[in-house]
């Protein structure tokens, strides 16, 4: 899979690190990237369903380029947040929909990005796209 | 102890694995993944009908299990189910069914887990029968409010050990006051028969469930534990091979024991697994290690008070070393997920208890729960893990 530049560098910032806590320290650093939904704009359709954390993200598309806003209460929800924002924010509805949620595994951040009840990331990518498409 | 387990002796991101999620499933020793790993490659075949020799072992292996759980705890009748919650939901099927009636009343508990919640909830859909629960007062169940809900109760339901706290609720005395009005009784034992011997017809309940997997048996496999009073009034749930006595194209007559309510190929190499694991915690001391884990939770609990968590198990004598938690500011999951990147395995979330969740106040907890083979290392190294994770949200 080939990534935006953007990612990749996170990937490969991830991927030369051996210990596991420290690259969870890096993605919760991530956080800082989120552009924050405020709480008056959260509603059922902005809810990640399946998440252990409550997680909200709204998705804008503006002259064919993709925003999301985001926010959660959990650090790491957070910064996997951050990083979709990196990798979606003002990039083309194309570019945004030939992403794949893999990067997280990839970057081995996650243990496992298999869709079960409790892997809310996964509930909050196909949110993110099935918005895209549906707003393009 | 810990090398009769081969999964503790793994690494986990680099680290030792330090186990404790015990509430969720145990680990399962070498004899019983041998035992099972010995089933299927000698002893494979179907139960209960065949003549063949194979067919002969499978039946012995497997009805072991039954026979071993008739002893350890003193029961008339084992149905084996597929676990807790197969088992409380054949009682709500098989007896509850053809025995509750409408304005009939179930007394239940905040403080129970889901599979013992839910089953009687659909049955209030098919049935109009009255719910009432008993609300959790300072961590404990309210026994005042629990001795009113008992007028015209015509059943009740009680966990024995909670899943979340560890509380062991006082049910001998639960099923005597139950007894006083007429009610029958069933116990959640699921968290409870990993840490204690119960003699079942000593307990006076007339149900119990529980599973084989807390009890470092193999997951999948279960058991329901009835009196012979109870048992009568049970009629079959599910129909189909195993559970019949004759079948003609104008009806069919029952068997009249267990397999009554166990139709269908059983699972018997869980079952052959559980039988091994049932041997292995014979010799086991298990007050002694009641007592030894709970000390190292109350250890563990101060610590974290001391850290600035909020501790919800109060780890009084009888309750399992179960240490639920929370910190003021750090959400439960990212807890975990730093504690798991240093090897430490713990649950978080609702714990399959919403009501009590509500009850206590949060959305969810960090659950260390304590089994056989954890000692103080363990308890050492999760706080050590502990300490890490505030130093790096500090």
């Amino acid at each position: 899979m080939t990534w935006p530049t953007a990612v990749q560098e996170i990937i490969e910032e991830f991927r030369d690190i051996d210990d596991q806590f420290e690259k969870l320290e890096i993605l919760m650093d991530f956080s800082s990237e989120v552009d924050e939904l405020p709480t008056s704009e959260w509603t059922e359709e902005t809810l990640v369903k399946g998440c252990q954390s409550i997680a909200h993200v709204k998705v804008k598309i503006d002259e064919g380029n993709v925003w999301m806003k985001a926010a959660a209460d959990a650090k790491m929800v957070q910064g996997l947040q951050g990083i979709l924002t990196i990798a979606i924010n003002g990039n083309s509805v194309e570019n945004v929909l030939q992403l794949t949620p893999d990067f997280a595994e990839e970057a081995g951040i996650l243990n496992s990005l298999t869709p079960s009840r409790s892997n809310g990331f996964r509930t909050m990518f196909d949110m993110i796209m099935s918005e895209v498409r549906r707003n393009s | 102890m810990k090398e009769d387990f081969p999964i503790l002796s793994r690494q986990v991101n680099g680290k030792r694995l330090v186990y404790l999620d015990n509430a969720a499933t145990t680990q399962k020793p070498q004899c019983v993944i041998d035992a099972m790993n010995e089933y299927y490659s000698l002893s494979n075949a179907n139960v209960h009908r065949a003549v063949h020799t194979l067919a002969g072992e499978a039946t012995e292996g497997y009805e072991k299990c039954r026979v071993l759980l008739k002893e350890r705890f003193n029961a008339p009748r084992v149905i084996i189910t597929s676990g807790t919650t197969e088992s409380i939901n054949l009682v709500a099927h098989a007896w509850g069914e053809c025995n509750l009636n409408d304005g009939d009343a179930v007394v239940l508990t905040e403080m129970e887990h889901h599979s013992d919640i839910v089953p009687w909830q659909m049955l209030a859909e098919r049935k109009a029968i009255e719910l009432r629960y008993v609300p959790v007062t300072d961590g404990v169940l309210d026994m005042d409010i629990f001795a009113a809900s008992l007028e015209g109760a015509k059943l009740v339901c009680v966990v024995q050990t909670s899943n979340v706290l560890g509380i062991r609720n006082p049910v001998e005395s639960i099923i005597s006051q139950s007894k006083n009005v007429g009610a029958r009784v069933l116990i959640d034992a699921a968290q409870a028969v990993p840490h204690e011997i119960i003699n079942f017809e000593e307990l006076g309940a007339d149900f119990m469930a529980f599973s084989a997997h807390k009890m470092c048996g193999p997951t999948g496999i279960g058991a329901l534990l009835v009196n012979e009073g109870s048992f009568s009034e049970m009629q079959p749930f599910m129909g189909g091979g195993d559970m019949i006595e004759t079948v003609s194209l104008t009806g069919s007559t029952y068997q009249v024991n267990e397999h009554k309510f166990e139709a269908g190929t059983p699972r018997i190499a869980e079952g052959v697994g559980w039988a091994a694991a049932l041997e292995w915690m014979a010799d086991l001391d298990l007050e002694n290690h009641h007592n030894r884990l709970l000390q190292i939770a109350r250890k563990v609990k101060q610590s974290l008070e001391n850290r600035g968590m909020t501790v919800y198990s109060q780890l009084a004598d009888g309750d399992s070393a179960v240490v639920s938690f929370t910190h003021p500011s750090i959400h439960p999951e990212d807890f975990a997920r730093l504690l798991d990147a240093q090897g430490i395995a713990v649950r978080t979330g609702h714990h399959c208890a919403q009501p009590l969740m509500e009850r206590l106040g949060v959305t969810g907890t960090i659950r260390a729960s304590f089994y056989l083979y954890n000692d103080e290392t363990d308890a050492d190294f999760f706080v050590q893990g502990i300490d890490r994770v505030l130093e790096a949200m500090a």
